[in-house]
């Protein structure tokens, strides 16, 4: 049983380790994906800079055609002038924007607006087409488009984001400004739209503190702004963010965020560009991702895994049959054959651990149930007066004294009946001499002082200055339990007293407090294995009682038992004593039975 | 070839150096003493005519382009702590807001004006001093309406719009009539200024980014230098000092 035991601690060692690995694993790698998704946002959000940049380079360059065109040169020439007729020159560049550009919406154009040289607005298409004549020289990209600069700027005006190019328009003969041109495109839901396609990211725009458009759910990224408000200095000074962890809900994100250029970088405009967390690691998690090509044969260790699954189980079976199986088998066989007769006992000392304890047992039990009853009609009843009767046969208690073995404080021991004792009637019973006790209710019992035991006065160990036969009359008389010798100064731990006994087997307590358990075929031998079973009946029994078994050895306690039957046998003249443990006012004490026969 | 040049800066510009100029002799014209002259000397990122920038500037490659006006014409140079000086009168300045601008952008006035902001334009403005909220809380200027706003105490006032973040009023109340504007060259120049130490501190782009301590009476006919140091500069330099430590 033992190497079972080892075996299957280890296999829920290796089943433990197993599934820490199991769990912490993902972990590495669930922080490298993090990195390498922030890794990825922060290229994307360079590949976004330089896209508008782009972006923004291509509408100056569109621009400035149109501010190259003849026409839209001389219309604006004549306002700058005050020449001309006013209206006119407005729907004249209309209709010259919208033969250039036929379509302003494929081409992302939000307005298209031609000015003169004061700022005066003269024509627009697109967005508000109808109104002109309106001053917004003021703008810093319109100023600048009139001080000669082709230039890009992003406006966030009623809560919309506009990116604008602007460019000058020169006169026919190129040696003065006329004008300016600019165009608008709105940047809303159709950039995110294209940053997400090109970026394959999530993208998302945020001015003045609002979500104004995002490729994730509506007031998913709602925390962003405030997020962003945490990092406004990293941004001032970086222009862009680190990965930013973010959740929302149970989506772990990762947002990495930059101002727009221009004026509107002053209004906290910023696009966030946002990615996934890696998955959550942990058992649910590892599952969830796991597709059916992770259990290919190819991908995971089938082989290396059924090699070691069926190792085990085939130790773990082979370990159960040595330790198991197979003794159990053998002493099935043995039992078989004691049934048959073949045997007379089973060979208890061949077999280990608990499988031993078990022969050791039945052994025990054999001996019991087998010989026991052919004898027990002469001793089983409890009652003494029963067993020995009229024949003179007589049991004598013998009471356990707790404090006689521990070596506490001592209770009365019984003392011999003093000088005025009347003797017991003559017995009935077969026994010669001395005289059977009457049994008859006893005086008052005399105690003397606590004292340690004495041996002679209980009828153990020899005779005392009663002498012997005062001694068992005392007994006999009084039907009193004998407190067993306490041999109060024994030192030896208990534990240490017992090297012989195996420490599994637990003697089985003759809790009824039967008479006699062995009639032996061996005399000395069962006699010996008699008082073994008494010892470890009275331990037992002291222990059940909750008494203190300390200071009670076995080799003095069974030198006390041989003494005590010599008398008795002597006295009685009986063939043999038989000694039973017995339970009296809430204490273990022994009787002991004249055997005739 | 003929460069023209822009009639909003032009007229914004000659606005705001005729009131810096009119207040200037009028306070100073009790004193005589020295004049302070000199030449600021802005980094180069505060030399362009915008706040803001996009991503690309480019010349046209044909005609000049105009360097002069926008966001550089609105720098001044303010003597403070001069013995004697005392602040100019209380007044009020109507500021007007239209075609995208804000005329004039910068105002230097004494403890107790009221300026006045008149929507002229077909926009609404949304007004307030961010870094101050307690002289004006943001709002809504319509078309055609007028917002009027005492300053009593001594000190910087920036008025934004948050609409349009290009359009900063800078508002300078000080307890001192000498003062000057600084033209396209960055050169200054302030008369009757009697003998004194006194502060000489620089406004540009919405705040002070020079200052410096004077003795009046023993400049003479010399001309400061006034290198203004853009933040960069500066925090380059402290980083350097730093490391040298």
């Amino acid at each position: 049983m033992f190497l079972s035991k080892i075996f299957f601690i280890l296999l829920a060692l290796v089943a433990a380790i197993a599934a820490t690995f199991a769990v912490i694993a993902p972990r590495p790698f669930e922080r490298r994906m993090g990195t390498l998704e922030g890794q990825r946002l922060d290229r994307a959000q360079y590949a976004a800079e330089q896209m508008f940049k782009v972006d923004a380079h291509k509408w100056i360059d569109h621009v400035g055609k149109l501010g190259r065109d003849a026409i839209i040169a001389e219309s604006l020439d004549a306002a700058s002038r005050g020449s001309g007729e006013y209206t006119v020159i407005h729907r004249t560049i209309q209709d010259r924007f919208r033969t250039l550009i036929p379509d302003l919406a494929s081409g992302g154009i939000d307005s298209i607006v031609a000015l003169d040289t004061k700022g005066r607005v003269i024509a627009r298409v697109g967005e508000n087409e109808k109104e002109y004549g309106d001053y917004i020289g003021g703008a810093e990209i319109i100023s600048d488009a009139l001080r000669g600069y082709l230039s890009d700027d992003v406006w966030g005006v009623n809560g919309r984001l506009q990116r604008l190019a602007a460019a000058p328009v020169l006169s026919k003969n190129r040696d003065r400004m006329v004008g300016a041109v600019y165009v608008s495109a709105e940047t809303g839901p159709a950039l995110v739209e294209r940053l997400k396609r090109n970026l394959d990211v999530d993208v998302a725009l945020l001015l003045r503190g609002k979500v104004i458009a995002s490729s994730r759910g509506p007031g998913e990224l709602d925390a962003l702004p405030d997020l962003l408000t945490r990092h406004a200095k990293e941004i001032e000074t970086a222009k862009r963010t680190q990965p930013i962890p973010m959740t929302v809900g149970k989506n772990d994100l990762i947002v990495v965020a930059a101002p727009f250029p221009g004026q509107a970088g002053e209004q906290q405009a910023f696009y966030a560009l946002v990615g996934e967390h890696p998955a959550n690691s942990g058992i649910a998690a590892l599952f969830a991702n796991a597709t059916s090509d992770d259990l290919k044969w190819g991908q995971f260790p089938w082989l290396k895994l059924a090699i070691g699954m069926f190792g085990a189980i085939f130790v773990g079976l082979a370990l159960q049959r040595m330790e198991h199986d197979s003794p159990i088998g053998r002493l099935r066989r043995e039992l078989q054959k004691v049934a048959s007769g073949d045997l007379h006992k089973v060979h208890d000392s061949s077999y280990g651990g608990k499988v031993g304890g078990l022969a050791r047992d039945i052994n025990a039990a054999m001996e019991r149930f087998t010989h026991a009853p052919t004898q027990r009609s002469d001793i089983a009843g409890k009652d003494l007066n029963a067993i020995l009767g009229p024949s003179g046969g007589s049991t004598f208690d013998l009471p356990a004294s707790d404090s006689a073995f521990s070596g506490g404080d001592p209770p009365p021991a019984f003392a011999p009946p003093s000088a005025g004792f009347a003797p017991p009637p003559p017995p009935s019973s077969s026994f010669a001499s001395p005289p059977i006790p009457s049994f008859a209710p006893p005086p008052p019992p005399t105690f003397s002082a606590p004292q340690p035991f004495n041996a002679a006065a209980l009828g153990f160990g020899g005779s005392s200055s009663g002498g012997g036969g005062s001694s068992m009359a005392a007994e006999e008389t009084h039907q009193d339990p004998i407190p067993l010798p306490g041999a109060t100064k024994v030192s030896m731990p208990w534990g240490q007293s017992l090297p012989s006994a195996p420490p599994s087997y637990e003697p089985p307590v003759n809790s009824d407090g039967d008479a006699t358990r062995v009639v032996p075929y061996d005399a000395e031998e069962e006699e010996e294995a008699h008082f073994r079973h008494i010892f470890d009946d009275f331990i037992a029994k002291k222990r059940d009682c909750g008494e203190s078994t300390v200071g009670l050895t076995r080799d003095k306690f069974l030198q006390k038992l041989r003494d005590n039957k010599a008398n008795l046998v002597a006295k009685h003249n009986c063939r043999t004593v038989r000694f039973s443990v017995y339970v009296k006012d809430g204490k273990a004490a022994l009787k002991a039975t004249p055997i005739r026969e | 070839m003929k460069t023209l040049r822009n009639p909003v800066s032009r007229v914004s510009r000659s606005l705001v150096l005729g009131a810096v100029a009119y207040l200037s002799l009028a306070g100073n014209a009790h004193a005589g003493g020295t004049t302070v002259r000199g030449t600021v000397k802005m980094p180069d990122a505060s030399r362009s005519t915008r706040l803001y920038h996009g991503y690309w500037r480019l010349e046209n490659g044909n005609v000049p382009v105009q360097t002069a006006g926008g966001a550089k014409a609105e720098t001044v140079v303010v003597l403070e702590n001069v013995k004697g000086a005392h602040p100019p009168s209380a007044r009020t300045i109507t500021i007007e807001l239209g075609g995208l601008d804000a005329r004039p952008r910068l105002v230097i006035t004494g403890p107790g004006s009221v300026i006045e902001l008149k929507n002229t334009g077909k926009v609404r403005h949304e007004l307030s001093t961010p870094e101050k909220p307690e002289v004006m809380h943001l709002e809504t200027l319509a078309p055609g309406q007028t917002r009027r706003q005492r300053f009593d105490a001594v000190g910087d006032y920036v008025i934004r719009d948050s609409e349009y973040p290009h359009i900063m009023i800078c508002v300078l109340v000080v307890g001192t009539t000498y003062f000057s504007a600084v033209d396209d060259k960055g050169s200054f120049s302030i008369a009757n200024v009697p003998d004194s130490t006194a502060t000489l501190k620089v406004w540009a782009r919405g705040k002070w980014v020079a200052e410096q301590q004077l003795e009046t009476g023993s400049l003479g006919k010399e001309e400061l230098t006034i290198k203004v140091v853009s933040q960069r500069e500066k925090e380059k330099a402290e980083q350097e000092a730093k490391a040298a430590e």
